[in-house]
């Protein structure tokens, strides 16, 4: 994805000069092996192994406690045959990924444009906004969201004091899904920063040129952020959109563990983990953690593709 | 010459280095003979000093055996336990719910008890009870304590209502007329509907003489009972005498989600031990009824063992592992640490020793089995395998009911359907 090609050193001669003998090429490469062995066993059995286990649990019905039975590709037909919650888990999944992917890129933009002209304190609010970044990941803060959004919580008690009454969100099958994908948005801070760095890199020249012949704020945002931002905008927009097809503690901890209420926050991984963990149907889980690999990667795919008629490479037009 | 040896020391090293942190407490003998065994249960922090205090008076009077113990909240402990089991790592001495032994003792993961006979007396327990731990007629595990269904409620509402304290007996319709006079002495929504859970739907069921499973290990009712069931909840809600739809499905299993422990009702069903949950909210204003029952006053609440307790297939000390619970079970020192907390003691001669000497809440529940006693019917066979799934299916579904998506009678049904594929009898 980073396409920042880092220069390879080049093939650098030994140092103490001619004085001491060349290793063979076989030696060296032992070296290098003996120094990757950590990640090469980390990566072979902390991930090869699991996901080929789960390739093949996938083809078979296991409830953890008996062996696993081969049932070929009855998983997958089943998921897209006879399973009604599970295309209610897609289409909430999806739903949620459209209201909280834009709305987050454009909070997270608005805001490193406004931090940008920023002359002072700027420091102080790049890290008021990312912290809930870093914390919004974890459990705690997903079930203060819940306080906060339940009936009686502050959220309702304040809307109430405007006199819009609520009863809470998390409990109502219209507005849990809001709540959660509220929670998302608040997480702006990654891709704000990401964004902040872009827009350092605009060449203030353009700026200077575009206001000398007259154009607005606005113009200016449209004509020249805009474009030349594009490029941090579609890494941020395959990265957040990754990470919504993913979303599970909020959810989790939101609707309890059950996706609720009346299954509007079932997402797509609640589901696998419902299936998985509370049904204990193993081979289905993994079935559906293979499709969904298998659903980002077109995704992200189909977002490639589009990114050729709008991102727009600064080097490609020969600068 | 020198690179693969090389390579083989470092990849040893690392592989060395993996395995030690995997294997940490697997070990079955500890130093200096001593037989270690592994023991894990699921409960809060007092439970668990008191375990630790019977633990430890079990090791000064058997200083050749060393009990390694751990316990979590009841969800982690059923996933942890079933990634064991599925791991070949189960510990020795194991607790469990009733609605795990189907799915253990199956899976051929416990000891049949009848092997250590001798170490671990029964004739002291109830036979009703011992069956709790039976499955195909061979003991797998004993029952630790009893408890019973039970309605929590607000004696001072009830007062100012003006009704009677509820009596063994009482049928679903006293109860759906006393909510009547509740909300009439101004109590809005005076009880949590109970519609959402399958533990009410059961108690329902079996005061019409009707169970949930049948010996075949599938449902045994029908759509139209589970229909009949939920219409009524529904009536009920729509009368404005349950809890909303959006307070009921916050229940996540403990009191401060439910609305009773949230003060928006003034009663709620729940088992007897864990309504000491409410105590801090009500104080002396809390107490125990009876389940309603059926019509002809058949009661559907039945003695319940609290959990259970096993010893692993292949635990390497099965004899000392029984000696343990012999211990928790029989002895006159566990029975005074333990009390009540685990349920009443299943040994009739510790039960009649301990149930007068408790004190406070703890004292609503003896009086409320003590009420009981000999009034209800045996409690049904350890549910099959599958149904630990099938009450979160049971409570998702009731949503479905209670925000009017669809009516009771089509849900049921997709109940029925989703309780017949995930049965696995």
């Amino acid at each position: 994805m980073d396409r920042a090609a880092v220069p390879l050193p080049r093939q650098r001669t030994a140092p103490t000069g001619q004085a001491r003998k060349r290793r063979p090429k076989r030696e060296r490469e032992g070296a290098a092996w003996v120094f990757l062995s950590p990640w090469v066993l980390g990566a072979a059995v902390l991930t090869l192994l699991p996901m080929a286990v789960s390739l093949y649990l996938s083809f078979t019905d296991y409830d953890l406690f008996d062996p696993p039975s081969w049932v070929g590709l009855r998983n997958y037909t089943q998921m897209f045959t006879e399973d009604p919650r599970l295309l209610r888990s897609v289409l909430n999944t999806l739903l949620y990924v459209v209201v909280a992917v834009p709305l987050q890129l454009a909070l997270a933009l608005a805001v490193a444009v406004a931090l940008k002209s920023m002359k002072r304190g700027k420091g102080f609010y790049r890290s008021a906004f990312y912290a809930p970044s870093l914390l919004g990941a974890s459990m705690s803060i997903a079930l203060v969201w819940r306080a906060l959004f339940n009936d009686g919580g502050t959220v309702d008690n304040l809307l109430g004091s405007l006199g819009i009454h609520t009863g809470g969100w998390v409990n109502r099958p219209g507005w849990a899904l809001l709540s959660v994908a509220l929670l998302t948005v608040w997480q702006f801070g990654a891709p704000m920063v990401i964004f902040l760095a872009g827009l350092q890199q605009i060449p203030k020249e353009l700026y200077e040129a575009a206001s000398v012949d007259g154009a607005g704020r606005w113009r200016q945002f449209l004509s020249i952020t805009l474009p030349m931002l594009s490029p941090v905008l579609f890494f941020n927009l395959v990265l957040q959109t990754i990470q919504a097809f993913q979303v599970f503690t909020p959810a989790f901890a939101v609707s309890g563990g059950r996706g609720g209420p009346a299954d509007s926050t079932l997402f797509y991984t609640l589901y696998l983990y419902d299936r998985g963990f509370t049904a204990s149907h193993m081979g289905y889980a993994s079935a559906m953690a293979w499709v969904l690999l298998i659903a980002i990667a077109i995704v992200t795919a189909v977002l490639f593709r589009t990114s050729r008629s709008w991102v727009f490479y600064a080097n490609e037009e020969g600068r | 010459m020198r690179r693969p040896r090389t390579l083989a020391a470092v990849a040893l090293a690392l592989c060395l280095a993996l395995a030690g942190c995997g294997g940490g407490g697997g070990s079955a003998t500890a130093a200096g003979g001593k037989v270690t065994l592994r023991f894990t249960w699921w409960g809060n922090a007092d439970r668990a000093a008191r375990t630790e205090k019977a633990v430890a008076a079990f090791e000064k009077a058997h200083p050749d055996i060393d009990i390694q113990t751990s316990y979590s909240t009841y969800e982690s402990y059923k996933q942890k336990l079933a990634t064991q089991a599925a791991g070949g790592d189960v510990p020795d001495l194991i607790q469990l719910d009733y609605r795990q032994i189907s799915q253990y003792a199956g899976s051929e993961v416990l000891l049949d008890l009848g092997t250590q006979r001798k170490t671990l007396p029964t004739k002291e327990m109830d036979s009703g009870l011992l069956k709790t731990g039976q499955v195909d007629g061979v003991q797998y595990a004993l029952p630790m304590g009893v408890g019973t269904q039970a309605m929590a409620y607000d004696k001072e509402a009830w007062k100012k209502a003006g009704l009677h304290t509820p009596k063994a007996g009482w049928t679903w319709d006293d109860w759906a007329e006393a909510l009547r006079r509740l909300k009439a002495a101004g109590y809005e929504r005076p009880m949590t509907d109970p519609g959402s859970m399958e533990d009410w739907f059961e108690v329902w069921l079996r005061g019409q003489g009707k169970r949930l499973y049948g010996t075949d290990g599938q449902a045994a009712f029908r759509a139209a009972d589970l229909a009949r069931f939920w219409s009524f909840t529904s009536k009920l809600r729509k009368e404005g005498l349950v809890s909303r739809a959006e307070d009921t499905t916050q229940m996540a299993g403990s009191v401060e989600d439910s609305p009773m422990g949230r003060k928006r009702a003034v009663a709620e069903f729940n088992w007897d031990a864990p309504s000491a949950g409410y105590e801090a909210l009500y104080g002396d204003r809390l107490a125990l009824a009876p389940m309603p029952a059926g019509p002809d006053g058949t009661p559907g609440q039945y003695y319940k063992p609290s959990m259970l307790l096993g010893i692993a297939a292949d635990s390497a000390h099965p004899r000392e592992a029984a000696r343990f619970i012999d211990f928790l079970l029989n002895s006159d020192q566990a029975a005074d640490i333990l009390g009540v907390d685990r349920g009443t003691p299943v040994n009739g001669r510790q039960r009649t020793r301990v149930l007068p000497a408790v004190t406070g809440f703890q004292q609503q529940v003896a009086g409320l089995q003590e009420s009981l006693q000999g009034k209800l019917k045996d409690p049904p066979a350890a549910p099959p395998r599958g149904d630990n799934g099938l009450q979160s299916t049971f409570q998702r579904d009731y949503d479905q009911v209670s925000f009017e998506q669809a009516a009771p009678r089509e849900v049921a049904e997709d109940f029925l359907t989703e309780a017949r594929t995930e049965l696995r009898p």
